[in-house]
């Protein structure tokens, strides 16, 4: 098995695309990780041989994201991380075109964050119910109960029954 | 019913969307589906979601890096980060404010604790790394400086740990590289050997030790070679030369308070 720097590294991309995901700005995003890097660094030789680092550091980055919303909340600062820096942004023009999202996307911002985070580690980060189960310390019940709720919420907004609102189309 | 044949879950086609069905129920779920529109249609618009999504975010895995996120950069910059004149000089004083006891550790009559022994042991596998590879004229390295990156990750890698390589051109000695070292349990250990201006040669010795292990500087020597020991956070390090004991002190001062910033 490769060194635990090796795997570590061989995770930063997939690390970055969940981060994105969740802040929608690839600045802030970039920040996340950097910081669960560091972190991950710092607690490497925790690590053991036959660990897979993928969940690991995933529920570093996950904690790091959490504790960073509840201070957004205690400033009163509740919008979107996207949408505080979105004015001040500096996203080359091709970073641009690849946050331009279609109406499914912007389906998924409409879920509760709990909802969405289990469908972005279980359908784009590959993660087993097991592993998500983990990263997020919650019983694996409720990441099946979760992933069935967002996948039913986005199929009924997709269908039309449920418009989502309006106001955060660009 | 366990069996092939026990009514499908709900938990199943979510799995079967997600590639994480259990092997053997494959069948069993294509034959419900096949059996039941209505279900074949959510599972179809589940697995479109899917695709969608991983589609939409499939940008931001393949874009190059930025420098901020480059790993072994980060192991290095953990080192390099806002260095000032106080944590040496603080590390300093406590040298000297432990100095005095240090010698307890080799004291004859004293029962061996785990520390003891981790020391003894320490100080054992530096003298004796120097002795044999520091009098080496053709390989006293497997890696050199020149390939600084690719150091840090190797021995990171087998140590597990993040190993950051001192600079010490404060002291006049510049980094040739580095080697494994194996210890008597089987783990991996590494030696950085450095050199100055005159080619005394310089060797720093890290073991990753118990993590609950700590020990103050102690100094250790065997003939002419002098050197260092201590355990700070489960890493040991020993600072080896043939040199008078108040360099090798100085350079165990740099040593310390740079891993103590990497840290």
């Amino acid at each position: 098995m490769p060194g635990v720097l090796t795997r570590v590294e061989a995770c930063i991309p997939a690390l970055r695309r969940y981060a994105v995901a969740l802040l929608r700005n690839p600045q802030d995003a970039d920040d996340l990780v950097h910081d669960c890097l560091v972190r991950a660094l710092g607690r490497l030789h925790t690590i053991r041989d036959e660990t897979d680092v993928r969940p690991w550091l995933f529920a570093i980055m996950h904690n790091l994201f959490i504790s960073q919303l509840r201070q957004a909340k205690l400033r009163g600062n509740t919008a979107p991380l996207s949408e505080q820096t979105e004015a001040a942004s500096s996203l080359s023009p091709g970073q641009e075109a690849h946050l331009q999202w279609g109406d499914l996307m912007r389906g998924l911002y409409t879920l509760p964050e709990e909802q969405r985070t289990v469908l972005l580690l279980v359908a784009v980060e590959d993660l087993s119910y097991a592993d998500v189960a983990k990263v997020l310390d919650v019983p694996i019940g409720t990441v099946m109960s979760r992933l069935s709720r967002a996948r039913e919420r986005l199929r009924r907004i997709m269908e039309g029954e449920a418009q989502p609102p309006l106001r955060r189309v660009k | 019913m366990t069996g092939p044949d026990r009514p499908v879950t709900e938990e199943e086609l979510h799995a079967y969307v997600d590639e994480q069905l259990d092997p053997g129920r494959g069948q069993a779920v294509e034959r419900y589906l096949r059996d039941h529109s209505e279900a074949a249609q959510t599972v179809a618009a589940w697995a479109a979601q899917r695709r969608q999504i991983r589609a939409s975010l499939a940008h931001w895995s393949k874009e190059p890096l930025p420098p901020k996120l480059d790993l072994i950069r980060l192991v290095e910059s953990r080192l390099l980060r806002r260095r000032t004149r106080w944590p040496i000089a603080a590390s300093i004083v406590l040298a000297l404010a432990l100095g005095g006891s240090a010698g307890w550790f080799f004291a004859a009559g004293q029962p061996v604790n785990r520390t003891q022994h981790a020391m003894s042991v320490l100080g054992q596998q530096a003298i004796a790394t120097f002795m044999v590879y520091a009098n080496d004229p053709h390989h006293p390295i497997e890696v050199s400086a020149s390939e600084r990156e690719h150091l840090v990750q190797w021995l990171s890698n087998r140590l597990k740990r993040p190993v950051v390589l001192p600079d010490l051109t404060a002291a006049g000695y510049h980094l040739l590289g580095g080697r494994l070292l194996a210890t008597e349990r089987g783990s991996a250990a590494a030696l950085l050997m450095y050199e100055n201006a005159t080619g005394d040669r310089l060797g720093i010795v890290v073991r990753p030790m118990a993590p609950e292990l700590k020990a103050p500087q102690t100094d250790v020597s065997e003939r002419a070679v002098n050197g260092c020991i201590w355990i700070e956070k489960g890493l040991g390090f020993g600072v080896v030369a043939e040199a008078p004991d108040e360099a090798i002190d100085r350079i165990s001062d740099l040593v310390r308070a740079q891993a103590k910033e990497a840290a």
